[in-house]
């Protein structure tokens, strides 16, 4: 992620000047004790990187636009019609934009062993790289790894936790930052 | 009465789609006002959707990157329905949103639900309490450039029943950004096809409470928004 802190205060200050012109302080609401809240001004629905104006070929363009997640059914490493979908989209702006290259982070959260989960994580990230790799994506641009049952996005039972984590990542990455992380 | 140009867009689509009808929306017809909504067709799955002209739409419906401060886990959807907004929860308290249509007043509702369901070109098939209140309304639409649930449908579920809710798109872009349905949550075709990449079976969805709405889960804790400041 590449958001800059600095911007991000200028933004904000921008983002309750736009509020306050757009009139979006309509109706407020109540949280579960019955207390009044306000609703959503400064901080949040502040614009990041551009908001709507984002820059064609940068990396919130891939993130807003195209979208950084592949998802996987349980214990599984095949991509499906959605999968594949996403991985066209990836493969296109990937072309349009030559100097980008990506780090592929593959993550499970299935039955398994520790070894097991980290191996199928392995196997997600290589799927979308070769897939990747059959639309024209050069194998030198891609690096492809997997965590294993590391960074969930969230820890439960439940399957509104595990289609979330289990996935590849897809990181647009500067030439140099990735030449550091082939180490 | 249908303009050449919308004869000559339903007549493509019906081509392409093998659909018989060129009428717009189930025979609804199209003024030259709402024509300029539309920016030609695009195509997806075999089927032709008129692609929305982003000029005449208010940027703050637009899809975009920005702060939202939330307790929810990454790949939540939460829907404000007051202020029109859907957000995917992104890392570092930021999501992506978009702008959406809602449920007109006596519909709105909020809680907790799980997308269980997807579907791409759904078929729709108006609940019988709607069909009551329009009874002008075919039995079905099939799937095409004229069916209202647009290129996708996301159903809410909870505990495994179905709420009836759907998050569909819409060939009404200009009731984005207001309250028209009858509770479900409409989305540009574009971004209903975007979000549909971003959800995977089993996702989060969070409908934030407002006043008024009839409470569908209570057990719900629903308002993930952070007070300012």
């Amino acid at each position: 992620m590449n958001l800059k802190g600095q911007r991000g205060v200028l933004c904000l200050a921008l983002a309750c000047i736009m509020s306050l012109l757009a009139g979006c302080a309509s109706t407020g609401g109540y949280n579960a004790q019955g207390v009044a809240y306000s609703p959503p001004t400064s901080g949040t629905n502040a614009p990041v990187q551009g908001g709507v104006n984002v820059a064609p070929g940068s990396e919130e363009d891939f993130m807003v636009n195209v979208g950084r997640r592949t998802f996987f059914a349980q214990g599984s490493a095949e991509l499906d019609d959605t999968a594949r979908t996403t991985l066209d989209k990836q493969a296109q702006w990937l072309a349009q934009y030559p100097s980008w290259k990506i780090k592929l982070q593959g993550f499970a959260d299935d039955p398994g062993t520790p070894a097991a989960q980290k191996s199928l994580s392995g196997r997600r990230a290589e799927a979308v790289r070769d897939y990747l790799a059959s639309r024209g994506v050069a194998p030198d641009r891609m690096l492809a790894k997997g965590y294993g049952r590391d960074r969930l996005v969230a820890d439960c039972t439940d399957i509104s936790c595990k289609a979330q984590n289990r996935r590849v990542i897809t990181n647009p990455q500067e030439a140099a930052d990735t030449a550091a992380s082939v180490q | 009465m249908a303009t050449r140009r919308e004869f000559m867009m339903g007549a493509a689509a019906a081509a392409l789609a093998g659909s018989s009808s060129a009428a717009f929306g189930y025979g609804k017809p199209i003024s030259k006002a709402m024509l300029a909504y539309f920016a030609g067709q695009s195509q997806d799955g075999g089927y032709l959707f008129r692609a929305t002209n982003w000029s005449k739409i208010d940027p703050k419906w637009k899809r975009q990157l920005v702060q939202y401060y939330s307790p929810e886990p990454q790949g939540t959807v939460v829907i404000d329905t007051s202020n029109h907004f859907l957000y995917v929860i992104f890392e570092n308290q930021t999501a992506l949103r978009y702008g959406v249509g809602v449920g007109r007043d006596g519909f709105r509702w909020f809680g907790r639900a799980r997308i269980d369901r997807k579907s791409l070109w759904p078929r729709w098939v108006p609940p019988p309490e709607m069909r009551k209140r329009q009874p002008d309304l075919p039995d079905y639409v099939d799937p095409g450039p004229e069916n209202p649930l647009g290129p996708r449908a996301m159903y809410l579920y909870r505990d495994g029943r179905d709420l009836g809710y759907r998050l569909h798109g819409t060939l009404e872009p200009w009731s984005i950004g207001k309250n028209v349905s009858s509770g479900c949550v409409r989305m540009f075709s574009e971004d209903v096809i975007d979000l549909y990449q971003r959800c995977p079976k089993g996702t989060k969805v969070l409908v934030l409470k407002h006043l008024g709405a009839p409470i569908i889960d209570e057990a719900a804790p629903v308002d993930s928004q952070q007070p300012p400041g």
